[in-house]
């Protein structure tokens, strides 16, 4: 936790930083699929306005944290979803809005994924059919909290990765002694 | 809606001897041999006037040696009847219509898609919403409703918590058939053969395109050379589901098809399911109905407006559109206790009596709104950018209307004053007053207009259903119970033994519905949508096809952009509306 002492200063942890930074300025990827896109919208219009949270929708993958799954997903779009998720940078976030993308809901039959989670791990569950957009609004406070718990240590698999990758090439960085 | 006449079937009889005319209950059916049925299409079309085309399906008779019968359904415009020819499907092959109404082909292709009829003629006959390579055919009475899984899929999430079994919900590990990615690039292979420079997917999964509709364009620098639309990625079997539910049990799935404008389409399915249980609505639940299908017709037509001005760049209307939404919403959830996909309507009446207070609401809303719209129009109608990017964009001819199955505000734009509620009221329809715009051109800007006057019109009719629902008595019945085959309201249920023992019964065995098939539709916000119901008995039926005013309109959407200007998409498609819950089911 970050500390205010007597003479001005803040001290944190670099975790916390990021965890702080990340979780205030979640930018969700402007996808709407069924019915729970209606209620995203709104939530992201007049009344609601998700914009005080730091929600912004951002039409590209690449500039995007959170992935919204508003609506059922079907087998068809099942693979496009997972190669947008594996196309998002980490650290990246998944909440499934409504009872289909959680878990198939009310459509048990041949064509719709029972369940985003059976192809990208989920943050947040948000039921529903659809949720109401303060339905969604909690569910993004509680991934919120979730960011602040966990840290972003479950997610500095990119890190490791260029980690080894710079050891691969030969590029180890220098321990620096005081 | 009358059905064809025996004036006329005689005169078909006459030219045709060997069609069996049929008077069903509810229809008129026409049987022809196959090899006779161009002829006949063609002969109902040219000559006796039938040249509006509504629907073709099938339906699957497993143990008959001809196994699909096959259904069209048309409409005469000028003496407004209907009616439906029947054929049976030889060694699973039909001909094509395509060259009669360029929309069957849609339809024709998602018979292929769903049963595997093939048809003979058509110029390119691929999967409708499954992918290319998908094994199976699903609304053959022989494919389970729940598919047949195949694939390992658990939950990635308990995989990542560190668990093998999955604890937190009931399910199993294997899953129904997913594309591979490759599988989705064949499917979009096989629909465009490139001729020109480049082709550019826009969708599935782009915000402009209202939903997961997948567009390919060919183009030749901006202009578009061909272009065809994918659809499916909102396919959720719901006429496989119609087959395993009650009748009663479907109704909530109904809002989840056009989920902008589900009372609307509540609305369409109680009537066709009233007129085959033959049920009597009280006065009052259908005027309570027709306000809040009329409230729901000013809600789906302001996300529209929000949507398709935010295409074209004008954010603000969005927002303010949304901001009437809200309150329209709020009066909805205040009666149903659900903003959006409501289910508030029951056969034989509404779930629950009008809530207190409402009628003040909505008198409220009325008084309000004519300012909110002189502001949209402010803001659009005499708009420089506005009138550039709409303005002759898009044409649609009468003829169109009739060849590509067009209806609602698409139709009326185009002058062709289709409008369910007039030619076959159903609700209040016929107590109230009001008028059908209809737009002279035909391109986008005449489209809004319409749409944009239909708000007035609900306004009106909201009025006036508001004045008669005042003067209606507070413990008049808002659903007629007296029918076996209608379920009492909560509030008796738990004070009446009666009324227990019925819900009960019909909660667990279902509505009897007699044998035979009926058509009935509504006039939806996004064009007609249709409720084909082939009953055999039982309380499930045989076949429901639901006939899609969204997908129909959508299919002229790659003739008109044909030659246009890959800006223009945008603007075409906010006009056209349509709602990839109810094009796809």
């Amino acid at each position: 936790m970050a500390m205010l002492n007597s003479n001005g200063f803040v001290l944190t942890t670099v975790d916390e930083l990021l965890s702080w930074g990340r979780r205030n300025a979640l930018w969700p990827l402007t996808i709407g699929l069924a019915c729970c896109a209606i209620e995203m919208m709104h939530a992201a219009a007049s009344r609601f306005d998700l914009d005080r949270l730091g929600v912004i929708f951002r039409a590209s993958p690449r500039q995007a944290d959170l992935l919204i799954v508003a609506g059922t997903v079907v087998n068809k779009v099942a693979p496009m979803l997972k190669l947008l998720w594996e196309q998002m940078p980490d650290p990246k976030w998944c909440i499934t809005m409504g009872g289909c993308a959680s878990a198939g809901g009310p459509f048990p039959t041949y064509s719709t994924l029972q369940g985003m989670d059976r192809i990208i791990p989920v943050d947040v569950y948000i039921p529903g059919c659809p949720p109401h957009p303060q339905g969604l609004l909690y569910g993004i406070l509680q991934l919120q909290k979730k960011i602040k718990e966990k840290g972003v240590k479950k997610y500095d698999k990119a890190f490791e990765e260029f980690k080894k990758d710079m050891e691969r090439q030969g590029l180890i960085p220098r321990e620096i002694t005081v | 809606m009358p059905w064809m006449n025996r004036v006329v079937a005689d005169k078909v009889k006459l030219e045709f001897k060997d069609v069996d005319v049929e008077f069903t209950k509810h229809t008129t059916n026409l049987h022809v041999r196959q090899e006779r049925l161009i002829d006949l299409l063609l002969y109902l079309r040219d000559k006796a006037g039938y040249k509006l085309f509504i629907d073709h399906t099938c339906i699957d008779f497993p143990e008959k040696k001809e196994r699909f019968q096959a259904v069209y359904i048309l409409h005469n415009p000028e003496s407004n009847e209907r009616v439906i020819v029947k054929t049976w499907a030889k060694d699973g092959k039909l001909p094509s219509l395509e060259r009669l109404w360029p929309c069957a082909k849609w339809a024709e292709r998602e018979a292929y898609d769903m049963f595997g009829v093939l048809y003979d003629g058509h110029e390119n006959l691929r999967r409708m919403f499954m992918w290319e390579g998908y094994p199976y055919f699903p609304l053959r009475k022989d494919f389970p409703m729940e598919g047949i899984p195949e694939v390992e899929l658990p939950s990635l999430t308990e995989i990542y918590a560190g668990r093998k079994e999955p604890p937190s919900h009931d399910y199993e590990f294997m899953h129904t058939r997913v594309p591979t990615l490759e599988d989705l690039e064949r499917t979009e292979k096989s629909r465009l053969q490139k001729k020109a420079q480049l082709v550019l997917n826009w969708g599935p999964l782009h915000p402009g395109t209202h939903g997961t509709i997948w567009f390919l364009f060919d183009l030749d620098g901006e202009r578009v050379v061909q272009s065809d639309v994918i659809l499916g990625q909102l396919h959720r079997g719901m006429e496989k589901i119609a087959e395993n539910v009650y009748y009663f049990q479907f109704l909530p799935y109904t809002d989840r098809m056009d989920y902008i404008s589900a009372i609307c389409n509540e609305l369409s399915y109680v009537t066709a399911v009233e007129k085959l249980l033959q049920v009597e609505v009280p006065e009052k639940a259908r005027y309570i109905r027709t306000m809040f299908a009329e409230l729901q017709r000013i809600n789906s037509h302001l996300l529209w407006l929000g949507t398709g001005a935010l295409d074209l760049g004008a954010l603000t209307v969005f927002l303010y559109a949304f901001r009437e939404r809200e309150k329209i919403m709020d009066i909805i959830e205040g009666n149903a206790g659900f903003r959006l996909t409501t289910a508030f309507l029951r056969i034989g009446g509404l779930h629950y009596d009008l809530a207190e207070g409402t009628l003040d609401v909505v008198k409220a809303f009325l008084k309000d709104f004519p300012a909110k719209l002189r502001e949209y129009h402010s803001l659009l109608t005499r708009n420089r950018i506005w009138l550039r990017r709409t303005k002759d964009i898009g044409v649609i001819t009468r003829e169109d209307v009739f060849n590509y199955g067009l209806t609602g505000p698409v139709a009326r734009g185009s002058g062709v004053p289709y409008d369910i509620r007039k030619l076959e009221p159903y609700a209040a329809y016929d107590e109230v007053d009001f008028d059908i715009p209809v737009g002279e051109v035909g391109d986008v800007y005449d489209r809004y207009l319409v749409r944009m006057e239909e708000m007035v019109q609900s306004l009106r009719i909201i009025e006036q259903c508001v004045s008669k629902l005042e003067k209606l008595p507070k413990s008049a019945p808002y659903v007629n119970k007296e029918h076996p085959a209608v379920m009492a309201p909560k509030e008796d249920v738990f004070m009446d033994l009666e009324d227990m023992v019925k819900n009960f019964r019909i909660v667990v065995h279902g509505e009897s519905a007699p044998p035979g098939e009926v058509y009935v539709s509504g006039e939806n916000p996004r064009g007609e949508l249709g409720f084909y119901i082939y009953s055999v008995g039982g309380s499930k039926p045989y076949r429901l096809r639901i006939r899609s005013g969204a997908l129909y309109n959508l299919s002229i959407f790659p003739k008109l952009i044909q030659d246009g200007t890959i800006a223009d998409a945008i603007a075409l498609l906010g006009s056209l509306d349509p709602v990839v819950g109810e094009t796809d089911r």
